[in-house]
């Protein structure tokens, strides 16, 4: 049994001036390395609840706690620490003109020493493959090269957490199966747990769980396997579903006996196979 | 830049046809030269050497006059919402039709009529862009194009950013524009979106068009078109491996209606 | 269009003038503009004039690069030249014809002012070929930071300095692109009347705020999630230092003004 990292509790979030809270009454249990999904409509409180995770934002009321740290307004900076966040702009997150300048943004904030943050910069742009673009000025770089920056940025934190808020959004297929891979790799071998806020359900099938939010609720939860398979639901709330599912679902209306929770082509050809 | 060290070859030998009234779809990742290819449609960019007709003007003609290119052609950019300017919807998409210097009257149903094919309420008239959601400034931002009347519209990744749903309405939208009679060019990453919408499609590479054909035609290149680093829809994958285990799957099998039946039809024998 | 300006851009390399601590750096080329304005015998700026050169040849970056920096001002740096030629009545008669009247005192000042202005841009691109934005800032933090005694806020405004560096070319490629949008919906910016001119830019200068608005706001969001907290407490990855070159470098300027004061005195030529 792996111990909760996260813990949310009926979490309300109101913005100033807005009448409907943006995140309404969530609980969530987190647990350490694991890889979740946050799904979810434009507008449904998928951002707000990633800018709440590391201390952004401080809920109306409910807790929201962080590796067993609570942030106050007063002193986010612990949760801060813990929890990184790579946000969806590539270009509005990078601080600085030079590439390892950036990456030291956050190690500097700290207060950490000099030789400390050399070490801890190279080494985390080796780990995201652009140390050889350490001198290089963001402004020359494609925009999956900036995400894998701006990640550098954060690694070198060394937080326990990392939230991506939609950071494969604005890129191009290459760029966004790249930072992809990024992020898995570092779930995978570094035990780092990861948030992973997207509208890609090809990616959200990847993650050990999904959510999906709506109206600021937490709607469906559990294994993209298990959540996918409710198609029609999965639809209205303004999501996709996996291509094979859905053939699943027509070969299914026509009589045709596939499970319904076929995910990839290849499950989907052995099914079949076995019905020939 | 010809000369200058940054000089690099964006297209290489483009010839291209598109007949009125035709759905097409471009693909190629960044950098493919998919963006600059569409300069070329209303000459914001010259080729230079080779020519570009448009509606049988020269665009590298001295005596084409730019503004019948720009009327001609309808250039919708990634996030266009990002040119909003003005206070109001409804001078937002007039702008595009005072620049063709058109009759208050004439501008005020060309904006009426842009605002019903996108979609936008007309109690939307008077609000500010600003206000709108992401979804509803990108409407916006195409009506002004289409506001132009142009006989074709170029659009590049119209759905670039929004969520599935906004995704699925605004492609829905362009294949209605589409129905208006107005010739579609769709700039896109996704095969499944321009599979499932374009007439033919133009797949391209380094600069040049590695392939073209109706979208049945183009998926047949699977293993090829993923060393280009490009995905075909999954449908069109499985009708692949199905192949190989010994189904009969006709061949440009991608739609998931098609595969359907396809299967079905193995699975009766 | 800012391809041509070398003028505050970094060229890196490796001579003896990119190990100074940028913090000698810049006083020097302020002493060195001292030095150019306190100038007042030909003698004086023949020396002044050959240091600034010597410095020059010694980055290895080309005098070619470095007097492209010179163009943009070529016009200023004319017309000084030619209204104190023509203007500036002192001394002897050179030549009189008509209205035209050039006189000794006339010639010198005409030289005296197009040096000194030659020599302000090769001392300013000096400094900024040879030195990072980010040493630069850094500099002027450090050399600010006895001041934040009295509220002055040292860090704050290296912090923006910086981040206007990082987002220039970002904007700048901003501007191109709502351009291009624009001019596809038939916005003309470059011909009419000075008035009509200026107001076509505003479907760019509107959308290029609101953008970097939007831009400040998330930079704000993103830097806070970085544990930004102002200046207090934070290190830097790379410190500064000085070293015995520095010291090398403020002897030779010091010992350039004292040549220069004696020269003022004894040798006013």
């Amino acid at each position: 049994m792996r111990d909760t990292i996260i813990r949310l509790k009926d979490v309300v979030f109101k913005y100033e001036g807005s009448e409907r809270p943006a995140v309404d009454g969530v609980c969530l249990d987190v647990q350490a390395g694991e890889f979740l999904a946050v799904l979810g409509r434009n507008g449904s409180g998928k951002s707000t609840l990633a800018r709440l995770l590391n201390a952004l934002l401080i809920p109306t009321s409910g807790t929201v706690e962080v590796d067993g740290l609570v942030a106050t307004e007063d002193n986010p900076y612990p949760v801060r620490e813990v929890c990184g966040m790579v946000f969806q702009n590539p270009d509005n997150q990078i601080v600085a003109t030079v590439v390892e300048e950036d990456c030291a943004f956050g190690l500097e904030n700290r207060g950490v020493p000099s030789d400390e943050i050399r070490r801890r910069v190279d080494e985390a742009l080796t780990e995201v493959g652009m140390r050889e673009r350490a001198l290089s000025s963001p402004s020359m770089l494609s925009g999956g090269q900036k995400q894998r920056v701006a990640i550098a940025g954060v690694l070198a934190m060394r937080p326990k957490i990392i939230v991506f808020d939609e950071s494969t959004a604005m890129l191009d297929p290459i760029g966004r199966r790249d930072v992809f891979r990024l992020a898995r790799r570092i779930n995978q071998e570094e035990g780092i747990t990861v948030i992973w806020i997207t509208h890609f359900m090809e990616e959200a099938v990847q993650a050990d769980r999904v959510v999906v939010m709506e109206d600021g609720k937490v709607e469906l939860i559990g294994e993209p396997r298990q959540v996918f398979s409710n198609v029609d639901q999965v639809l209205m709330y303004g999501l996709d579903v996996p291509e094979m599912m859905k053939l699943a679902a027509k070969l299914r209306e026509a009589g045709v006996n596939v499970p319904k929770d076929v995910l990839t082509v290849e499950e989907m050809a052995v099914e079949l196979c076995r019905l020939k | 830049m010809p000369g200058s060290p940054f000089e690099v070859k964006a297209l290489d030998d483009v010839n291209l046809t598109i007949k009125d009234g035709e759905f097409i779809g471009i693909i190629g990742h960044t950098g493919s030269g998919k963006s600059t290819l569409i300069s070329h449609f209303n000459a914001l960019e010259k080729s230079e050497p080779g020519h570009v007709f448009v509606n049988g003007m020269d665009l590298g003609d001295k005596d084409t006059k730019l503004t019948d290119v720009r009327r001609a052609v309808g250039l919708v950019f990634q996030y266009p919402e990002y040119q909003l300017f003005e206070e109001t919807v409804e001078k937002d998409i007039a702008f595009g039709p005072q620049n063709l210097k058109l009759d208050e009257k004439e501008i005020k149903h060309r904006v009426t009529e842009a605002m019903l094919l996108v979609g936008l309420d007309d109690s939307l008239r008077k609000a500010s862009p600003f206000n709108l959601s992401g979804g509803q400034k990108r409407r916006v931002a195409i009506a002004g194009v289409l506001a132009m009347n142009p006989s074709i519209l170029v659009l590049d990744e119209p759905a670039a950013g929004l969520d599935p749903a906004g995704r699925r309405s605004m492609l829905e939208l362009i294949r209605g524009i589409h129905e208006s009679g107005v010739t579609v060019v769709m700039v896109s990453h996704s095969m499944d979106d321009v599979g499932k919408y374009c007439d033919r499609l133009y797949v391209l590479d380094h600069g040049r068009i590695e392939y073209q054909g109706t979208p049945a035609e183009v998926f047949e290149h699977g293993e090829e078109l993923k060393k280009i680093g490009l995905d075909v829809p999954e449908c069109a994958k499985l009708a692949a491996v199905l192949r190989e285990k010994g189904f009969d799957i006709a061949p440009g099998t991608f739609r998931r209606e098609d595969m359907c039946r396809e299967i079905l039809k193995n699975l009766k024998k | 269009m800012l391809n041509n300006v070398t003028i505050g851009q970094f060229f890196p390399g490796d001579s003896y003038l990119y190990h100074l601590d940028p913090r000698t750096k810049l006083i020097l080329t302020i002493a060195m503009i001292v030095l150019v304005f306190i100038a007042k015998s030909f003698i004086g700026f023949a020396l002044v004039f050959l240091f600034v050169l010597w410095c020059a040849l010694s980055t290895k970056i080309g005098m070619k690069y470095m007097l492209k920096g010179l163009k943009p001002l070529l016009v200023i740096i004319g017309l000084t030249f030619f209204l104190n030629l023509f203007l500036l009545r002192d001394g002897e008669d050179l030549l009189h014809f008509g209205i035209i009247r050039i006189t000794t005192g006339g010639v010198r000042m005409a030289v005296f002012m197009a040096v000194r202005l030659i020599l302000l841009v090769l001392c300013s691109q000096v400094l900024t070929l040879t030195t990072s934005p980010i040493a630069l800032t850094d500099a002027m933090e450090s050399l600010m930071k006895p001041l934040t005694r009295f509220k002055f806020p040292a860090h704050e405004i290296s912090m923006m300095m910086s981040i206007a560096l990082r987002f220039i070319p970002t904007l700048m490629e901003e501007t191109n692109k709502i351009q291009r949008a624009q001019m596809a919906r038939g916005a003309d910016f470059e011909s009419g009347k000075l008035i009509a001119r200026a107001k076509a830019m505003i479907p760019l200068l509107v959308p290029l705020f609101v953008s970097a608005f939007r831009r400040a706001d998330e930079l704000a969001m993103a830097m806070e999630a970085r544990c930004y907290r102002g200046g207090e407490g934070r290190t830097k990855m790379k410190q500064l230092h000085y070293g015995w070159r520095d010291g090398e470098a403020f002897t030779v300027v010091a010992l350039m003004f004292a040549v220069m004061i004696l020269l003022n005195r004894y040798a006013p030529f």
